[in-house]
């Protein structure tokens, strides 16, 4: 029972390393088996610890802690395994095809599994180095899958900027290591305390923030992103960015824990940022075309509202705010791209002006397409509303910051009417495959997205121990804020983004180069050297 | 042009806050490195204490750093494979002639350096060295021969195997500790028994297994990047 963590990470890579090794078609099901086992350890692991997270250290090896590596979890961690799981779940319902002969597929995709839940509950920096740079290394792997000419480009661009980041991430390693001769998280975050806040803990900081920053694609390093995104396979799109790219966040979380006593005071700056990003993330979805971009898109902006949420720390409200739309988030963007892998491969094109008829061909796809666009722009009832209201109430006292979530909220309307116009039109002849597993997927993240967005008190207390305020979803003032941001958004598209002025094909034909993503990181480490360490 | 200067004075000035940074470690500077070296030979039956460290206090790290190598590997080889077969393809060394000298001299060096590598694997718990250092001299061994033999086929997806194989005993000898020590990733045999001779029976086993890995390992990705250049 104790060793829980330990078997979650091994028996994913296991699993795959035995695919790999026998190599034949028959065995894919192995895969499914083996989820299967980690959902029960997952759940005996939750019954046996929920409430009382005190005693889940596991130093591995059995040394001193201050040595050793050591595994921890507590509710953030638990929660993000159980979201990782479930996603894994989809992703391989999604993909599984009976008799697949692509061994390297689900080799490349459990062994990320494993790696993943690794970073979520290691205690240890380096340790979470060296699990980034493996998610690194498969994840470029993934988006280059399909082997064309744009897929390498977009792994290599990711794979790179990545790798700078990740320097960076080492650097700050060694100069934590070299102040308090540990680097076991916890013990760093008491010896934080125990020191003014010095010059070389707020450089550690910095540079630790920068790789964030690019890990999870803020403004202005999301450059990867969109690219990466968009062309890969659209189950491994929904995967990155239903979870993947979460990682990030997640370190972010851990990491200002860890700097909790160090008097920085970066709740402002990363507001900021976060807004930032949510308002860049609409502008460019706006003006995109392709289906896959318009949502890769709409993920930067998604997590510049997890952000604006999270960067409240000591705020409970808000934090948590964030950290449910986390989960939102994940749920709502896999059931876009999974609906849209669905529609694409049907279709054979990508451009949303060129498709047609979906809802009297597709039916079943495009209702679960539909509830996941209502969650997206925060319809009442829908789980995309309970995260943005509360952040929303966190912020309702001061005009700019509640000016600009509902400048955010207009312009995901926009997008995804525009979007919508795939729905309506004469059914089309395609090609016709009948994918049952598929629609299986699409359904439970469907229905998933209905649940947290009217049970979200019970599930939140259940899993994340965190008391959820509560709120009134079905008041009169909620319809109306949702239809008049629809029909703002109608408006806007009607009149401005449709005709596709000059302003909209410029912003659509921006592609940052890998020069211009390198010179703004190192702009932003200078940001960063002033808020925090001259500031 | 502007950007460009700009861009020095911005690395310049990270650099001075780097160089102001490193002035706080008088106050703070403190090492886990005395633990180490007065526990590290004692607890582990390891000399080398790099090796300690790599096999046995943060054997969890090397486990997932191996693995960086083998995922590397099989990415390399998936992204590399084409669908259409070349047929007829030479290797692009046989394109220009190697010279007798040099092929006449890597097939003395050759049993040398394999020699050598199997040394400083096997011996990695008492000198410097260990089974990613040693297993990337047999990697280069191994590469000597497309110089002396350039026709030379190898069967790439046999290594991959052969590798993932050798991963998965790695993962599984790396485990066994848990039925004898009642935990994870550390030495199978306890400390106090036998002067520390049976801790490096554990030891040179593992270096000879990650050894061999790496070997592979390497040997793939070079073949990989040979076929690539046909």
């Amino acid at each position: 029972m104790h060793f829980i963590p330990v078997y979650l990470i091994f028996i994913p890579v296991l699993t795959a390393l035995f695919l790999y090794v026998v190599k034949s078609r028959h065995m894919n099901w192995l895969a499914l088996v083996a989820q299967a086992l980690m959902t029960v350890l997952l759940v005996l692991y939750y019954r046996a610890f929920s409430g009382n997270y005190e005693d889940t250290m596991i130093v591995l090896g059995g040394w001193n802690e201050w040595i050793g590596i050591s595994l921890v979890n507590d509710e953030i961690s638990v929660s993000f395994m159980f979201l990782s799981v479930f996603s894994w779940w989809m992703v391989l319902i999604y993909t599984f095809e009976k008799g697949n002969t692509n061994h390297n597929f689900l080799f490349f995709l459990m062994f990320l599994q494993g790696v993943f839940l690794g970073l979520l509950q290691t205690n240890d920096l380096f340790n979470m180095f060296v699990f980034m740079e493996l998610i690194t290394i498969l994840v470029t792997i993934l988006i280059a899958f399909k082997k064309t000419g744009d897929a390498y480009r977009a792994g290599l661009f990711y794979l790179l900027i990545s790798k700078v980041a990740m320097m960076m991430f080492l650097l700050s390693i060694i100069l934590v290591y070299n102040s308090f001769g540990t680097i076991n998280i916890l013990l760093v975050r008491d010896a934080i305390a125990a020191t003014d806040s010095l010059t070389v803990v707020r450089f550690s900081y910095a540079l630790f923030m920068v790789a964030v920053m690019v890990k999870s694609a803020f403004v202005p390093l999301y450059a990867w992103l969109p690219r990466a995104h968009g062309v890969a396979q659209s189950g491994i799109s929904a995967l990155l960015s239903g979870l993947v790219v979460k990682g990030g966040l997640y370190l972010f979380i851990r990491l200002n824990q860890m700097y909790e006593f160090a008097n920085l005071n970066y709740t402002d700056f990363f507001y900021w940022i976060g807004a930032l990003t949510a308002v860049v993330g609409v502008m460019f979805a706006l003006s995109q075309k392709d289906m896959k971009q318009i949502l890769a898109y709409h993920t930067i902006s998604q997590i510049g509202i997890v952000m604006m949420g999270l960067s409240k720390l000591h705020d409970p409200d808000m934090f948590i705010g964030g950290f449910l739309h986390i989960f939102n988030h994940a749920l709502f963007k896999s059931l876009l791209f999974l609906g849209a892998g669905v529609i694409i491969s049907a279709y054979r094109t990508k451009k949303v002006t060129d498709i047609r008829g979906v809802m009297r061909t597709m039916p079943f796809v495009s209702i679960f397409m539909i509830v996941g666009m209502l969650s997206i722009t925060g319809a009442p009832f829908f789980n995309g509303f309970i995260s943005k209201a509360i952040i929303k109430y966190g912020v309702i006292d001061s005009g700019v910051r509640y000016w600009i979530l509902f400048i955010v909220n207009i312009g995901t309307a926009t997008s995804f009417i525009k979007m919508s116009q795939i729905f309506f039109g004469p059914k089309t002849m395609t090609i016709r495959i009948r994918k049952p597993l598929k629609n299986l997927t699409l359904m439970s993240l469907a229905f998933a997205c209905v649940m947290l967005g009217n049970f979200y008190i019970p599930i939140s207390e259940g899993f994340f121990g965190f008391q959820v305020r509560t709120i009134d979803i079905g008041t009169w003032a909620n319809f109306f804020d949702y239809f008049l941001a629809l029909s703002i958004g109608y408006v806007f598209y009607r009149f401005v983004i449709a005709p596709d002025p000059k302003a909209v094909r410029y912003i659509r034909e921006h592609k940052m180069t890998f020069q211009q993503a390198n010179y703004l990181f190192v702009v932003m480490i200078i940001v960063l050297l002033t808020v925090f360490v001259w500031w | 042009m502007i950007r460009q200067g700009i861009l020095i004075v911005m690395l310049l000035a990270i650099f001075a806050v780097f160089i102001v940074s490193l002035s706080d470690l008088d106050q703070l500077y403190q090492t886990s490195a005395d633990y180490f070296r007065e526990y590290g030979a004692e607890q582990t039956g390891s000399n080398n204490l790099v090796t300690a460290i790599l096999l046995d206090y943060r054997l969890f790290d090397s486990l997932f750093e191996a693995g960086i190598l083998l995922i590397a590997v099989s990415g390399i080889i998936w992204i590399s494979k084409h669908d259409i077969e070349e047929k007829n393809a030479r290797f692009m060394l046989d394109k220009f002639k190697t010279p007798d000298l040099f092929v006449t001299f890597s097939r003395l060096v050759y049993p040398l350096m394999l020699a050598f590598g199997f040394y400083i694997i096997v011996n990695g718990h008492v000198s410097p060295g260990g089974g990613f250092q040693g297993g990337a001299i047999v990697a280069t061994a191994i590469l000597i021969l497309y110089y002396i033999d350039a026709e030379k086929e190898t069967n790439i997806g046999m290594i991959v195997t052969v590798e993932k194989f050798l991963y998965l005993t790695i993962l599984i000898i790396a485990s066994l500790s848990i039925f004898t020590r009642g935990t994870f990733f550390t030495n199978v045999f306890p400390y106090d028994t036998h002067g520390g001779s049976n801790q490096a029976i554990y030891l040179v086993t593992l270096n000879i297994l990650v050894g061999f890995k790496v070997a592979l390992g390497l040997w793939a990705i070079f073949t990989a990047f040979l076929k690539e250049g046909r």
